[in-house]
Order: structure tokens, then sequence, then C-alpha cells
């Protein structure tokens, strides 16, 4: 190649490593055909929206998992942040009547416990694996003490006589252009924004240089302690934009089982999104298929009308086949390439 | 071994080398970085298969060797960044995968350390086996190999630069051990760049480079200086690419200045100046370097950048002070691996640019080109990974991230480490132009003759103190090797 074609803009890249590169929508639209064909007769515009509306918590979430994930650490918190921030919102709506304060509140306690993990991970370099743990059960634990103890009732309900309980309530299941759930507009939103933010500015760049060599960023002039604060932090920010969500399409919040286990969907989509768990690899907008994917298995079960206890069985085995593919295209690459020489 | 070739990638790394060592021999294996050794010693280890040629070990052919069969057959390498394990006691180590077990898979413990005891006494070694491997000092360690290599039944010792990090005593404890199993009948490839070792220890000799078989001999035959002639082949003449330059004023002093590893060092360097500082593996250079940059923090003393105290320093305020250092072990401390050559060059200045958030493509690959075309990089796209690139062009990519923040000192620790002759030459006539567009330049080498070809004074360190200061024509090869290694104890001038 000459130098001037260096400038001409990115190299031509072959058709299997552009495989390699996106195979979470080869796995997205393999799923989706799945469904398509089981479903053949009942499938509605709607049916299929549906799997984006469905996406769309864990699909935020998601986003902030992966965000830690590049940095090399995890996120366990995120949903009993989802349960606690969803839990104290309801208490925040009661008392206000405003879903505006009931986000400001949810996105700022997002900040706030997001903070929590990040000084903790960042400033004073404590393994992130431990402090989310360990976050992951009190945040829980004082959604569902507060509300036995202090509210005194089993489950956090919005209270439906408020005068804008039903703006807040239509809002969750309200449609745009009476076609795409509002709900998914704002998944694609955040997707938009956490693509845009980690490829095209020069902090969400400083995201994967600490997770590819640590030290070689702090060399750099990167400050790593403030990178992974404000990782964990942006993640509780999401976790809080979630639980709203979860609030406006639910209109309540039973912390025993809001977000539970939804870390570990929520990791399975980072990674079916093609991001690698060892750090400083992956594009964000793999985790908006690696959501949707997983959303459709459920709609599989259902239309196939197996026990949804057998949900999990499937989801995992998915997890391995699409790592398994991840892992298998560079090798595969590798032996084509040899051939040919 | 006879006509090994090897190549990587299709370029030839050893082509048709012969080495015979004889039983009870120190046999030394010279060249420079890069001639080719540990490719040799990984496939007599059995690291890596040969492409050609045979290997014959007490009368037999080893084919196709890993490390275990050639293990087996009696050869130990005993690696410069030793291979044991260090949160397991000394017995264990010895009977790795050796353990003596009695009915049940119960380890026989005091059975194993009474017998490495023993070992240790025939070896005239002083280690405790109950001691944790940890606990042991570097000097030991590598007593503790070879005692394992030995225990092992190895009959041909392999030791990559044993010396790199032993003082003088210790090297004295090697070379005895050495000495006396030597008499036993072992035999030992002894690679080190050290002269004066070579000279003390080996029987014979062999010279590597670029891959070829240059010269085999006694010892006895030959000096030093026919030996790095051999080595270092025409380039041995004194390229020299100094320029004397005008100096412009002070913009790096330190008064009294303290840190981990180093005390009190006193310095004054000047715009435009390259200084070459120098001392023996830990002398504290390295952190010197990192303590001006901000990595780690100052205990006593002053630092000043152009006039001005830095006080609390971090990287960052030493960045926005024009100040920037490429660290020693490109791979460990520089190289984004999983970044493209422009992600790489562009990271740094980001750092200063931040009120500017976003990424413009095209403004960076415009300065891109500037850096790459200057320092003559030789990469297809800016968008390949860092990695695909060879350790030189990688080290240029390193050093265009530092010139792209605008920086007016340059801090190079080790430079040129790990990169072949041809870039180290590149670079050094680099430092040389950066040095007459008005850049200030400090090296920490271990190469003396890398000093001697550039810099216009040269800092001895010994210990973590100033040692010496030499001016450019006082600079010669054994001057600063006595004032590095204290040899003579001289008077502090600077």
């Amino acid at each position: 190649m000459t130098p001037s074609s260096a400038l001409s803009g990115r190299p031509k890249q072959s058709f299997t490593r552009v495989l390699g590169n996106y195979s979470f929508v080869l796995i997205f639209i393999a799923i989706l055909m799945v469904y398509l064909i089981i479903n053949a007769g009942a499938t509605t515009w709607s049916g299929v929206m549906n799997i984006l509306r469905h996406s769309t918590v864990v699909g935020i979430i998601a986003f902030g998992m992966g965000l830690a994930i590049i940095t090399g650490g995890i996120d366990l918190s995120v949903g009993s942040m989802l349960s606690l921030i969803g839990g104290f919102s309801v208490v925040v709506f009661n008392a206000t009547n405003s879903p505006l304060i009931t986000l400001v509140f949810a996105l700022l306690a997002g900040l706030a416990l997001g903070s929590i993990n990040g000084l903790l991970i960042g400033w004073v370099k404590m393994p992130p694996f431990i402090v989310t743990l360990a976050n992951m059960m009190i945040f829980r634990s004082i959604a569902q003490y507060y509300l036995r103890s202090v509210e005194r009732k089993s489950i956090y309900n919005m209270d439906g006589t408020l005068s804008s309980y039903d703006a807040f309530y239509n809002f969750g299941q309200s449609k745009l252009f009476d076609l795409i759930p509002m709900v998914g507009v704002i998944l694609v939103l955040v997707t938009v924004i956490m693509v845009f933010l980690s490829t095209s500015t020069k902090s969400g760049r400083t995201i994967y240089a600490v997770g590819s060599n640590e030290r070689a960023a702090v060399l750099a002039g990167i400050s790593v302690e403030w990178v992974r604060t404000s990782v964990y932090a942006i993640t509780g920010v999401l976790s809080g934009l979630a639980a709203f969500l979860w609030l406006a399409m639910n209109g309540a919040v039973d912390p025993a089982t809001l977000g539970r286990s939804n870390e570990m969907y929520a990791i399975a989509a980072v990674v079916i999104g093609g991001v690698s768990m060892s750090g400083g690899k992956g594009k964000l907008l793999g985790i908006l298929f690696g959501a949707m994917s997983y959303n459709i298995i459920d709609k599989i079960i259902a239309a196939m009308r197996f026990d949804a206890l057998i949900n999990d069985t499937i989801k995992g085995a998915i997890l391995l086949v699409a790592v398994l593919i991840q892992i298998m295209i560079p090798v595969l690459r590798g032996r084509l390439r040899k051939t040919r020489d | 071994m006879t006509g090994i070739s090897k190549s990587f990638f299709g370029v030839k790394v050893l082509d048709h080398v012969d080495l015979s060592v004889r039983p009870g021999e120190v046999h030394a294996l010279l060249g420079e970085n890069g001639a080719g050794k540990s490719t040799l010693m990984n496939i007599l280890a059995g690291v890596y298969h040969r492409d050609a040629g045979q290997v014959v070990f007490q009368g037999k052919p080893l084919e196709n060797t890993t490390v275990h069969s050639s293990e087996e057959a009696g050869i130990a390498f005993v690696h410069q960044e030793l291979n044991l394990f260090n949160d397991l006691r000394v017995y264990e180590n010895v009977f790795l995968r050796k353990e003596i077990v009695r009915p049940f898979g119960v380890l026989a413990k005091k059975e194993m350390i009474r017998r490495t005891r023993e070992l240790m006494r025939q070896l005239g070694v002083d280690i405790n086996p109950s001691d944790m491997v940890s606990e042991l000092d570097t000097s030991k360690k590598q007593q503790l190999e070879i005692a394992k290599a030995l225990f092992a039944k190895a009959e041909l010792i392999i030791l990559d630069e044993p010396t790199t990090s032993l003082n003088s005593d210790e090297i004295d404890i090697l070379f005895g051990l050495v000495d006396r199993l030597k008499a036993q009948g072992k035999s030992f490839i002894f690679i080190s760049h050290k002269m004066q070792e070579v000279f003390r220890i080996a029987d014979r000799f062999t010279v590597l480079r670029n891959g070829q078989l240059i010269h085999t001999g006694d010892i006895r035959d030959v000096d030093p200086t026919q030996v790095a002639r051999m080595m270092v082949g025409s380039q041995y003449t004194d390229q020299s690419v100094y320029e004397a330059r005008e100096l412009g004023e002070v913009v790096l002093e330190t008064r009294r200045l303290s840190g981990e590893g180093f005390h009190e060092v006193d310095l004054s360097i000047r715009r435009g100046e390259i200084v070459g500082f120098t001392g023996l593996k830990g002398a504290g250079i390295s952190e010197l370097f990192a303590t001006i940059f901000g990595v780690l923090p100052i205990k006593s003393g002053q630092l000043l950048l152009f006039g001005q105290e830095m006080k609390g320093n971090s990287v960052r305020q030493a960045m926005r002070s024009r100040l920037s250092m490429i660290a020693a072990n490109r791979k460990e401390n520089s190289i984004i691996p999983d970044f493209s050559l422009l992600e790489n060059f562009y990271v740094s200045e980001h750092r200063l640019s931040s009120k500017r958030p976003l990424i413009a493509v095209k403004g960076e690959l415009r300065r891109y080109k500037t850096h790459r075309d200057a320092l003559s990089i030789r990469a297809n796209s800016a968008f390949d990974m860092i990695t695909s690139l060879s350790g030189g062009n990688q080290q240029k990519v390193i050093l265009a991230r530092w010139l792209n923040t605008q920086a007016d000192i340059l801090l190079l620790d080790n430079p040129t480490q790990g990169i072949d002759v041809g870039s180290k030459a590149e670079i050094y006539g680099l430092i040389q132009q950066l040095a007459l567009s008005g850049k200030t330049i400090l090296v920490n080498t271990l190469e003396i003759p890398e000093i001697m070809k550039m810099a216009d004074r040269c800092v001895v360190f010994y210990h973590g103190r100033v040692h010496s200061i030499l001016q450019r024509d006082e600079i010669a090869e054994e001057r600063v090797m006595i004032a590095a290694t204290n040899a003579i104890k001289s008077e502090v001038h600077a």
C-alpha cells in the first residue's frame, strides 16, 4: 500500500474479518428467523416490536455493564440498583405526583450509587467483583427492608389515584407514530449515544485504553482512577434510567424480584455482543443485539409452549455457542489465510 | 547442533548455524540483541522447532524436541526471568512434578526436605529447603534454579545472561558454583554481554550476528576487542551522529531530589542538550525519570521545569509542563495492544486537548502523517493494529505520540531496547535532529556506545546517586564502566 492510501480512509476489510467483528448480527438474525418460523402464523408487527420493548431494561443496563467490562472490570450490582432505585422512585412519585422529578431522582440516585462503586474501585482500588458483589447484596436488601419496615407493604405500588399517574403509565405504553414503542425508541437512542461516546470522543477511547493496557494508559497521561470511577457512575445512571422506564411500563416494583439475575443477563448480552471479558476490545453496538437476542429466546419458548423453567438452559446454551463462534472465527480465518499462502 | 535454520513469518533468524559444546566446558554464546542467540537456545531446549539442521546430544540425535523431552535428555535452560514458583517453598520447587509420595498421594515432606538439604550441601549452596522462594534474593533464586536443574540430572545447563541483576560478590558465588560443576563434567552455555565475565569463565566461545555463525574458537586465542568487533561487524566503527549545538537556558533542574530508589540528585540541564544516563540495572535512573514525569512521588528536594518548581507531581501536570517520557519496556509500559497505530499515536495528545472532546479523524490523520514522514515510520495503514509493526517502528510510533504533545523535554528510558541494529541507528539520528530543533533529551541506556554516539554529557549513577558527570570529551567506555561499577571512588563533580 502506498503512503497516500493510508490517508484515503479505513482499509478494505476482508469478509471474514467483518464477519468476526459483527458476529452478533448473525446470531441475532439466526434467533430471529427461528422465532419467525416457529411463530409463523401468529407473527404481528407489534409482536416483533415487543422484542425491542422487552429488551429495554436489560439492554440499557447492559451498556453500563459493557463499559465496566471494557475497562477490565464488572458490575454485579446493576440488578439490585434497579430494584433499589425503582422502589424509591415509586416513593418519590407518590410523594410528588411528578414523573419529571421521579426521572431526575432516578438518574441522580443512579449516579450516587454508581459513584459509590466507582470510588471504591477507582480510587480505593478494591476489586470490582467484590465491591459490586457486596453492593448487589446491600442495595436489594435496603429496598426490601425499607418496604417492609417503613412502608409496611409487600410491593412498591404507584398511587393510581394521582393526577399524573395516567400520563406516566401511558408514556410507558405509548408508541411513536403508533408503530414503535416509546421505551424501545429510548433504548435505540441510548445505543446511539453510547456508540458515539465510545467511538468518537477522546474520553470514550480512554475506557478502551485502560482495559487494554492499564500501565501504558497511566504513562500516556490517562487518569485511570477517574476513568474507572466515571464508568461505574455512568453504569449507575443507566440503571436509574432503566428503573424509571420499568416504572413507566409496569407501575410497580417488587424489590425481591425486579432485576434479579439481570446482571447475569446483562453480562451475557455484552458477551454475545462481542465484547471481550478481558477488557479493551469490543463494540458497544453489539450489546443492543445481544440484549435483543436474549429477549427473543423468551418469546420462542412462550411460542412453543414450553415450561418457562427451560428458559435458562437455552439461554446458557446460546451463550456458549455465541462465544464458541467468536473464538472459532479468528482461528478459521488464520487457517484460510495459511492455505491461501 | 549443525546447520540449524529457523524463520519466523518468512524472516530468517538463524541461517545454518553450528554450535558444539564439549563435556565439562563453559561455552560462551555471544552476539548482539537479535543475533539469534535466544532462538538457538530455544530450539535446543525444545521451545521452538527448527526448520532445518540436526541436534545431537551425548551421541543421540534429538528429534521433535519438546521442553519436556529436552529436559529428560539432560538439557536445562535457566532463563533470565527465573522460572520458579514464588509462592512455593524451595523443596517444593525442586520436587515439582517429581514429588515423593506415600500411599494415598500423601506428600513425603520430610524426605523431600532432607534430600533438598543434601543437594544444597553437595553444591555448597546456602539455601534453606523450607524457605519460601519469594523470600530469596535473585542470586539465591538463580542458585536454586541451577540446583533444580542438577537434581533433574541435567548435563548441559544454559545460563541466559545470569549476571544482569547480581552484584560482584554474587557473581563470584555463581562462578564458583559453575567452576565446581565444570570439574564434575557438567557443561554450560553462557549467554552474556559482559566481556570481562566471558573472559573470566568461558573456555570456548561462539559469536552469532544476524542469525549467522561468525566465529567459534578458544577464548584464549582472542582479546575482548576482537570479540566485540566480531559481534557488531562493520558497525563497530564509531559512527557518531553527534553534531555540536548551541545550548539554551536551563530547562530542567533538580536540587537534592530524592525519591524511590535515588537520593539527593543535583542536575542542571539546558535546552537542546542530550544527556546520557547510565548505570548498572537498579541504579535508580528509571526511578528518577518516573519521578520527574510524575509517576512516582518526590520524597524530598526540588524539581524545577523551565524555572518553575513542580509542587505535588502527577503525569498530567508533567505533560502540561511540556514534559514527556518513553518508559522502558515498550510492551508493558507504552503499547496499547488493542489500539491501532493512529489511536496509539493520538492517545496522549488527547489528554491535553480534552476541552475539545470529539475526535476529528481527518486532523488526527494529518498530524500522524507528518510525524510518520518525519520519523520514517514504516507501516501500511494508520488503522492497522500497532502490534503488527516491528519493534523499531512501534517505538517510533510511541516517539511520535510524545512529539505530538509538543513536549520540549523528552525522557527516554532505554528507548532502543529490543530493537534491531538498523532501527537503533535511525533512532539515534532522530534524537540528534530533535536536539537540533531545540528539544532537550535525557536518555537512560545500559549501552555506553549509544551515549558516546550522541550525548553532550554523561551522568553515571551508582546505587541511586550521581557518581560522576562526564563531559563529551571525557566519555569513554572504560571510564564510564569504572564509574558505573564504582571501581574507583571518585569525587562527584557537576
